[in-house]
């Protein structure tokens, strides 16, 4: 069998093509240069109902027209490769390109349906509905939920992967991409590695795909769990003030004193693990998403006991008995469930990840703290919260449903920048060889890993590296969309 | 003002304080010892000999007593030896086994207050000159980032903020989002794949900057200040973007338009000034977070600075030397603080310290 | 060199024997050379003898002067007979000299020994010491010097001494201590040793890195600071992980100038870039070096692309996945049942190591730890492969659901090829979880993690390996090994002279080291240095010697 081209039978129509496209674009920014240099001014523009409207075109006008077509070629045979990689069968016709994208058709088809729901409805959405109004919003959105599709589908759903990310295939070490895979027919393998081998000749594609659910498996969370820390923490700081606001300013300044390599080094380190101090810092963290839950419930419903008392008991239960499973895990330092009782502990968790997971949330939560302070001590003073407190409501309820909702923005906005920030911290680890086992597929690890050999083979390297970019880059791109479109309201 | 620095004197102690005694316990959990004295022993010693090992070095006294010898507020541990026939002293402020009339003779008290920063078990070499060093080649790494990295960051800035929403806004913007979405260790390394390995073949910068701590030129110095400098320049420049969109449609440059002065004029006699102090504030507190990049740019590169030095500690466990670092790193983080506070009010007009 | 032996006395026996076996084709032409000079033989005679013509000396067209920059990294140092590494011995080789040399070759040079003579059951060993040769403080060197030193390995006490196990025969047991009568100075250039059992190992062990001799003054301090020696360069600076920096001694007279040339520089920087290869390329192609202390995997081919020579040393230096049978994994001991290590073993295809982790370039090994190039290697065939019945074995031991974690530290070969392993036998249908450690880490628990791989250094002889890491109770056995009946055999073959003879019972040994599943040992490494083409003597070195007198730049 011949390993794949690129673009296999549709390269000679879509190459030129998108070649062109390419070549249009280049030649009309340059000429959109040179004649806004030379002082040309668009044409005129003359007002019809309301509507501006060109009347006559100047050579600066066409050229900014050149440069939407050419985009739009570019993007038009862009789709086409996702529908050809999606309709025809054979890889060798659709070529490595086509064939990737057809790999993600899951991936495209729920994008799909995700924007045409989400625009038709847009306007009982609120803000996440807003976000369909900003293109910048939109292409970051895309990107995100893209990455989000690929993980849970190729993750736990095992769609798109074409190979087990941690097999290694004698003979496709450092492979180019395309590659066939001896006797694929005979061992049940898919026959082509498309994105080439790695250095232990593993499938770079497969693991490409896997590596976004790791990702997404620790950064969200991670990050969500920081929220909780910082919220509840940063709540009462900053609307009490005084002496707690003092002490509680003081420890996360301290943290953030730090230089967080140096956490790093001092708290994921197999020593470290061995004392059991991430397991107990597990479980102070883990406590409190509990309590922010029963407090925000309780704060709520207080005056409505009948309703209150098994809301919240059937809440602490589920939350207490999840709680538990986590921080419980046989043969460490936090080993208290009796054998008999060892069927409640409902799942494990590996102690690489749980480390990293404590660490990062670790790391990010004072600057949440500092954060949600902050918006706290802006927002009680305004009126409404003075009305809720002539309303005699509680403080915790002013807290949670006065003054939180109205500092969800900023949040929000933080909140995606801050994803990204935690992929690329969970990266850093990789690259000190700290953290998650050296096998596992995250982004940063294979980074790291491919390095190594860039100077001979980029392709091992490259799809992790522009994975991890072109996610957090969405991630940032979502949260200027949110802003902008927050700072509307 | 006076008590203003007192309070934040005192914060900053405060600080350091408890941050050392963090280090200075994580360092001590006996795992942690157990590897320091396999790695300054031998690899193949048994429990015994690890206790014995850390014994004679005072490493067994309880935490307290061992972190205030360290302050320098309790006198330093001693051991006595029958050697040779004689009794030779060993002890913290002690170089090596001395007789014990000299030992009586040395000073009691030997920590950070006596200006004694300690000895690294790894370096072997007095912390103080290995700090020095180290900090001074980090300072020149730094320097020169900033001298890239800020310029371009407030040209990127102002340019884009000029005018919201424009192309070059876009464009920019983009750019700006791109490079802080990009970490030290994606971008460095395409940075060498691209400009300094044969395979591709520019070969126009070297890809490590080992020589640059001597002898520093454009050639083995750039990819690394340049690594340091893109990751950090995106976000400034967005900090100065979005103050000199806010400043741009502020109501006295509306009305310095209409009254007719020209757009570059406007920009710079009217819009610069206000639009630069929340960037500074940004810059400032840039410091701490550079840190982070210098410890891997300096792997990459093995331009063997504060950051590689923590690197180097943090993986032998090598306790003086990790306290000595973030002593440091504490002080800079807090002064920067202090020095971005400060500037905020001395370009702003409207606040003052007190 | 007129007469074939180092001392003038007739050949010794045996090494007629060899040279016969050799020219019939049953030795190696290394394992002639080792096994002849090792029994006093020069190597010019010994050249003679196997009908070989003498290889041309690699310094020549050396120029007097210049600086080398060599990448390597820079440890603290330590008293000699305790190093551990051979980074270590490379810098105080500068200033300290050592009996003999392990050549590339595989033949032994007499250095501070001017020759040695064996008797023909290896129990008496007379040594001849170089005349003319001064410390560089004045003093002159004497047997009695000699003598200080070879107590001082056998001080058996001593925290971390490793020589110890390398003369082991010349110890007294109750004391630890060299034995009475075992090291006889019978003049001023003469002395005797008289290990307690025949003994064919200790010429190779006076080889080892860790052999350096010292002054008699010396008394276990970092040896910067006190460089008293015999070496021709003296240590100008040194900075653990940056860099150490040799220079001409200016005021001693060398005694091998005379006797094999050199030195030649004027100074020499070994400058740390860290572990990671990646960083060596780096610092290769930024001309910040001249020379590599090792290239490894991919990295070879780049390093040939970019016009650097090439300089290779075929060796018995491999890497050994093992269990440990002693460890205890929550309350029980996994890898105590040979079953379980068996089937281990049984799941691993050691080619694919080799190809996987190590680009192929290498052998593939048996899993016993003996070597085709050592003079001793009895062929007993190669080690099977055979999942199914691996998978099958391991369910009749009761541990097919089994978690094994695999520990590795982190780096290019090492890593890769216990990947490979992991990786094989999660497809034999086992519960691998792998581990990889960086290497300041990784050192502190070595012997005792229950599962996982290290490298070894090879050895002239097989015997030499087996007694380090094998026998019961010794500092390097990692796989917790202890089999009297191993033990038994190993000494036997210790006190066999005769190659062909002791590779009866080698035989045994090896399969018994299969049969009991101590190691999956997948493959023996070939090693590579680069350098550019203006270094001379710089040639790769089976057990990473650098030796400072040799080296310089072309004229």
């Amino acid at each position: 069998m011949e390993p794949l081209t690129w673009t296999g039978a549709l390269g000679p129509v879509l190459t030129p093509l998108m070649m062109a496209a390419v070549a249009l674009f280049l030649l009309a920014l340059v000429a959109n240069w040179g004649l806004s240099l030379a002082g040309a001014k668009s044409g005129e523009i003359a007002y019809e109902n309301g509507q501006a409207v060109l009347v006559s075109r100047s050579p600066l006008d066409y050229s900014m027209m050149a440069m939407k077509y050419a985009i739009l070629l570019f993007l038009a045979c862009c789709l086409a490769y996702i529908v050809a990689g999606m309709a025809i069968p054979d890889p060798r016709t659709k070529g490595i390109i086509g064939t990737v994208a057809g790999r993600f058709a899951p991936v495209w088809i729920a994008l799909l349906v995700t924007f045409a729901l989400s625009i038709w409805f847009k306007r009982r959405l609120g803000l996440y509905g807003k976000l369909f109004d900003s293109g910048i919003g939109m292409v970051g959105f895309a990107i995100v939920m893209f990455w989000v599709f690929a993980a849970i589908f190729g993750g736990p759903l095992d769609l798109i992967v074409t190979h087990d990310p941690l097999n290694q295939i004698s003979g496709l070490k450092n492979e180019p991409p395309g590659s066939v895979v001896p006797n694929a027919a005979e061992d049940g393998y898919y026959p082509y590695y498309l994105l080439g081998g790695d250095n232990l000749a593993r499938d770079v594609f497969s693991r490409m795909v896997e590596g976004a659910w790791e990702v997404m498996k620790i950064a969200p969370f991670a990050t969500l769990f920081a929220f909780m820390v910082g919220i509840t923490l940063g709540l009462p700081a900053g609307f009490y003030g005084g002496r707690l606001d003092t002490f509680l300013s003081f420890l996360a300044n301290l943290i953030l004193a730090f230089p967080v390599i140096l956490l790093f080094y001092l708290l994921v380190t197999p020593e470290i693990v061995e004392t059991g101090i991430p397991v107990y810092m597990a479980a102070v963290l883990f406590l409190f998403p509990i309590i922010f839950v029963s407090v925000m419930i309780n704060s709520r419903y207080y005056t409505q006991p009948g309703f209150r008392t098994p809301v919240l008991a059937v809440v602490l239960v589920v939350l207490g008995w999840l709680y538990l499973s986590l921080v419980h895990q046989s043969g460490t330092k936090i080993d208290f469930l009796p054998a008999a009782l060892s069927g409640l502990d409902l799942f494990d968790i590996p102690g690489g990840i749980l480390v990293v997971f404590v660490a990062v949330m670790f790391v990010n939560s004072p600057t949440v703290f500092r954060i949600v302070r902050g918006l706290t001590m802006d927002i009680k003073t305004r009126d409404y919260v003075a009305a809720a407190q002539t309303r005699g409501e509680g403080v915790w309820y002013i807290m949670l449903w006065e003054i939180l909702p109205n500092a969800r923005g900023p949040l929000i906005v933080d909140f995606c920048l801050r994803i990204g920030y935690t992929t690329i911290l969970l990266g850093t680890l990789g690259f000190f060889g700290l953290g998650l086992p050296p096998e596992s597929p995250d982004w940063g690890s294979t980074i790291n890993e491919g390095r190594k050999l860039l100077s001979i083979y980029l392709h091992p390297a490259l799809p992790p590296a522009l994975s991890l970019l072109s996610l957090v880059l969405g991630l940032n791109l979502l949260a200027d969309g949110l802003r902008e479109e927050s700072l509307r309201d | 003002m006076g008590l203003f620095f007192l309070r934040r004197l005192g914060v900053m102690i405060l600080t350091a304080l408890c941050l050392t005694f963090i280090v200075f316990f994580l360092t001590n959990l006996y795992p942690n010892l157990e590897k320091l004295a396999k790695t300054q022993g031998n690899m193949r010693m048994t429990d015994a000999e690890v206790t014995q090992w850390l014994d004679n070095r005072g490493y067994l006294q309880p935490m307290p007593v061992k972190y205030a010898q360290w302050l320098g507020v309790a006198p330093g541990w001693t051991r006595e030896f029958q050697q040779d026939g004689q009794t030779v002293v060993t002890g913290r402020c002690l170089d090596g086994a001395v007789p014990a009339a000299e030992a009586a003779e040395a000073p009691r008290f030997c920590g950070i207050l006596q200006g004694d920063w300690g000895y690294s078990t790894v370096f072997r070499d007095s912390v103080a000159s290995i700090i020095g060093t180290r900090l001074g080649l980090t300072g020149y790494l730094m320097f020169w980032v900033m001298l890239l990295m800020v310029p371009s960051a407030l040209l990127l800035g102002v340019l884009a903020g000029m005018r919201e929403g424009s192309r070059t806004d876009r464009t920019l913007s983009t750019f700006a989002i791109t490079t802080t979405a990009t970490p030290e260790y994606v971008s460095g390394v395409i940075l060498i794949a691209v400009f300094a390995s044969s395979a591709v073949g520019l070969r126009w910068f070297k890809g490590t900057a080992t020589a640059a701590m001597e002898n520093p030129n454009f050639e083995n110095f750039f990819l690394p200040v340049l690594t340091i400098a893109l990751y950090g320049m995106g976000y400034i420049a967005r900090m100065t973007r979005a103050s000199m969109a806010e400043v741009m449609t502020a109501q006295y440059i509306r009305t310095a338009r209409l009254k007719g002065v020209s757009f570059p004029n406007i920009v710079m006699k009217h819009a610069l000034r206000n639009a630069l102090i929340a960037p500074f504030t940004v810059i400032m507190l840039q410091f701490p977070w550079l840190l982070n990049g210098v410890v891997i740019v300096e792997t990459l590169f093995n331009y063997k600075g504060f950051g590689w030095t923590l690197v180097q500690a943090a993986g032998n466990n090598d306790i003086e030397l990790l306290l000595a670092v973030s002593v440091v790193s504490v002080i800079v983080v807090l002064v920067t603080q202090l020095i971005s506070d400060i500037g905020y009010v001395y370009l702003n007009p409207r606040i003052s310290v007190t | 060199m007129t007469h074939p032996t180092i001392n003038g006395k007739p050949v010794h026996p045996a090494a007629r024997m060899y040279a016969r076996e050799f020219r019939e084709g049953k030795l190696s032409r290394r394992e002639f050379l080792a096994r002849a000079t090792s029994l006093g033989v020069t190597a010019a005679g010994a050249y003679a003898l196997g009908g070989l013509a003498q290889p041309a000396r690699a310094t020549e067209g050396a120029r007097d002067g210049g600086t080398l920059r060599v990448q390597m990294e820079v440890r603290a140092l330590k008293d000699p007979r305790t190093a551990d590494w051979s980074q270590i011995a490379n810098i105080y080789r500068g200033w300290l000299d050592y009996l003999v040399e392990y050549q590339a070759d595989g033949s032994f040079k007499p250095m501070l020994l001017e020759s040695w003579e064996i008797n023909e059951d290896a129990t008496e060993y007379r040594l001849q010491v170089r005349q003319g040769v001064t410390w560089n403080n004045g003093d002159a060197f004497t047997a009695e010097d000699v003598a200080h030193n070879i107590r001082r390995w056998c001080e058996r006490d001593v925290e971390a001494n490793s020589m110890a196990a390398r003369v082991a025969s010349l110890i007294d047991d109750e004391t630890g201590l060299a034995r009475e009568g075992a090291i006889e100075v019978t003049g001023d250039h003469e002395l005797i040793l008289r290990p307690s059992v025949p003994d064919i190992t200790l010429i190779a062990g006076f080889a080892d890195y860790p052999a350096a001799v010292v002054h008699p003054s010396y008394n276990g301090e970092n040896p910067v600071d006190v460089p008293i020696g015999t070496g021709p360069y003296l240590p100008e600076s040194h900075e653990v992980g940056i860099r150490s920096v040799l220079v001409r001694n200016p005021d001693h007279s060398w005694w091998g100038t005379e006797v094999y040339g050199g030195p030649h520089l004027d100074r020499i920087e070994y400058i740390d870039f860290g572990t990671d290869p990646a960083s060596w390329l780096a610092a290769a192609e930024s001309e910040e070096v001249d020379m590599l202390y090792e290239s490894v995997g991919e990295f070879i081919e780049i390093l040939d692309a970019i016009g650097w020579t090439k300089s290779e040393a075929v060796t018995a230096n491999t890497i050994v996945i093992r269990p440990n049978q002693v460890a205890e994994v929550e309350g029980m001991r996994p890898y105590e049942d040979a079953r379980v290590r068996r089937a281990l073993a049984m799941a691993v295809d050691n080619s694919v190591c080799l190809e996987l982790g190590y680009s192929g370039l290498g052998t593939v090994a048996e899993n016993h730890h003996v070597c085709p190039i050592h003079p001793e290697y009895a062929d007993i065939g190669p080690a099977p492969y055979d999942p199914e019945g691996a998978m099958a074995l391991m369910e009749e031991a009761g541990m097919a659901d089994y978690e094994h974690e695999l520990v590795s530290i982190d780096d290019d070969w090492r890593k890769n090829t216990t990947d490979a392993v992991a990786a094989q036998l999660r497809d034999a249908g086992m519960n691998v979880r792998r581990t990889v450690l960086p290497g300041s880490t990784f050192w502190n628990d070595w012997t005792k993690f229950p599962f996982s791989s290290t490298n070894w250094n090879m050895r002239p002889l097989g015997v030499q390996v087996l007694a380090l890491a094998y026998r019961s109770g010794e500092a390097w056995n990692e796989c917790g090994y202890a089999n009297p009946e191993f033990d038994s055999k190993l000494a036997e073959a210790l006190s066999i002279a005769d190659a062909d003879q002791r590779r009866e019972v080698m035989a045994e040994i090896e399969q018994l080291l299969r049969d009991d599943g101590v190691i999956i040992q997948p493959y023996w490494r070939s090693i590579y240095r680069h350098y550019t083409d203006q270094v001379v003597g710089a040639d790769m070195h089976p057990t990473f010697e650098i030796h400072a007198y040799k080296l310089g730049l072309a004229a």
